[in-house]
């Protein structure tokens, strides 16, 4: 804790365990209350040490006011926020647990051509995606290495510790599940509720891992001094990558249509590939949009 | 619906901000004071996390508003829209009671 933070106000140490539970909060929300919240919990525990209960409250309601500050109002939008990602790796888990099995049958001689095309599509996508990853990360890192040479180190290592722990574990779980997938077969895998269990927890840390890393480039994110056109480009960039992933599941359903000689999953595909086309486009087009009036704020400012 | 805010903003009962105001009503005071006091006249422990997440959201809508202090132990009181807010929430409760009690048949139950 810095001489700054609220923990040792004005010649008032506070109980190091007291202050480290300030530690929840958003740091604005930490200049502005922290001492008197202090001075509050001191006074409430009257020289006891702090109870897990009155730990585990305090740490919820920062949580919250984390949320509130992030315009997740609300426990329910914080629980719908992870529940969403969760969901969507049941649906990508779903679809690596089918698809290997998929991959041994051929398509039919007359839908050959789509099943190549499709995969011909989803390598495209893939490439595509990790050049724009890699864009992205290489048009902000000068940025970054000013904020880290700034000090911003401090600010982000407990999150860097927090997420790469966090992803040890997942790889973990996720190593441990597919040794268990080598030693049984699919039809096995398939009624054993202990796999089920594993694919479910499995897939709950890596959201928590992803979590924690998209926590910890947020932070360093929102203090990075971006010039006008980086922040276009990383806007767009962004778009780009998250527009990836629903064009991979819409090309995945249109193969798995050439394998099963489904026209209904067929049109299913290209209907989701062309609703995500469409919204790309106009996202695309706000985003540049937003971008040239970022530009235009930046040089009526000089 | 049952969890529609009111035309105040504040919720009923047991609610943190309506519990804050009506602990301020009577004068400033600090967060353990608030503590202490709706403890007293409620029946209800606020933790710490509850009575400034709730001291928060009020001095974001204008409803308190902190005094300069010394000390660590900084008081609120209570703004002219959120005494107003407070009449409104208070007004709207002592509706639903009466209603409650007349149809109880009970003393006090007619305005």
């Amino acid at each position: 804790m810095t001489s700054a933070d609220p923990g040792e106000p004005g010649g008032h140490p506070a109980d190091p365990a007291v202050a480290k539970m300030l530690r929840w909060y958003p740091r604005a929300w930490r200049e502005r209350y922290g001492k008197e919240f202090l001075a509050m919990v001191e006074d409430s525990l009257d020289g006891r040490r702090p109870t897990w209960r009155l730990r585990v409250s305090v740490a919820w309601a920062g949580l919250r006011e984390r949320g509130h500050q992030t315009r997740l109002t609300s426990q329910k939008a914080l629980l719908r926020s992870l529940t969403r990602g969760w969901l969507t790796f049941q649906v990508a888990g779903y679809l690596i647990a089918v698809l290997p099995s998929e991959f041994k049958a051929s398509p039919p001689p007359a839908r050959q051509w789509q099943a190549t095309a499709a995969l011909g599509v989803l390598t495209a996508i893939a490439a595509f995606t990790g050049v724009a990853l890699l864009a992205g990360s290489v048009a902000a890192a000068p940025a970054f290495v000013r904020y880290l040479q700034a000090g911003g180190w401090p600010k982000v290592r407990r999150r860097i510790a927090w997420a790469a722990g966090a992803t040890v574990a997942a790889g973990g779980a996720l190593a441990g599940l597919v040794l268990a997938s080598l030693s049984e077969s699919f039809s096995q895998l398939n009624g054993s509720p202990t796999y089920l269990a594993g694919v479910l927890a499995t897939s709950l840390a890596l959201v928590v891992a992803l979590w924690l890393w998209t926590s910890v480039i947020t932070t360093a994110a929102k203090r990075l001094d971006l010039a006008p056109r980086v922040r276009k480009a990383e806007k767009i960039l962004g778009m780009v990558a998250t527009f990836a992933v629903s064009v991979v599941i819409s090309v995945n359903v249109i193969w798995y249509s050439a394998i099963q000689s489904s026209v209904f999953q067929l049109l299913l595909g290209l209907t989701a590939l062309a609703a995500t086309a469409l919204a790309a486009a106009t996202k695309i087009r706000l985003a540049a949009r937003s971008g040239r009036r970022l530009r235009s704020a930046s040089g009526r400012g000089r | 619906m049952a969890s529609k805010r009111p035309a105040s903003g504040l919720r009923r009962e047991n609610d943190p901000p309506l519990l804050i105001l009506i602990s301020l009503a009577d004068g400033p005071k600090h967060g353990h004071a608030l503590a202490k006091d709706i403890a007293a006249f409620a029946g209800v422990t606020l933790g710490p996390g509850a009575l400034y997440g709730a001291i928060t959201r009020l001095e974001e809508r204008g409803l308190i508003e902190p005094l300069g202090s010394d000390d660590r132990r900084r008081p609120y009181q209570i703004t002219s829209p959120g005494s107003a807010a407070l009449a409104a929430a208070l007004a709207d409760m002592r509706r639903v009671t009466r209603t409650g009690l007349a149809r109880l048949g009970l003393d006090g139950g007619r305005a």
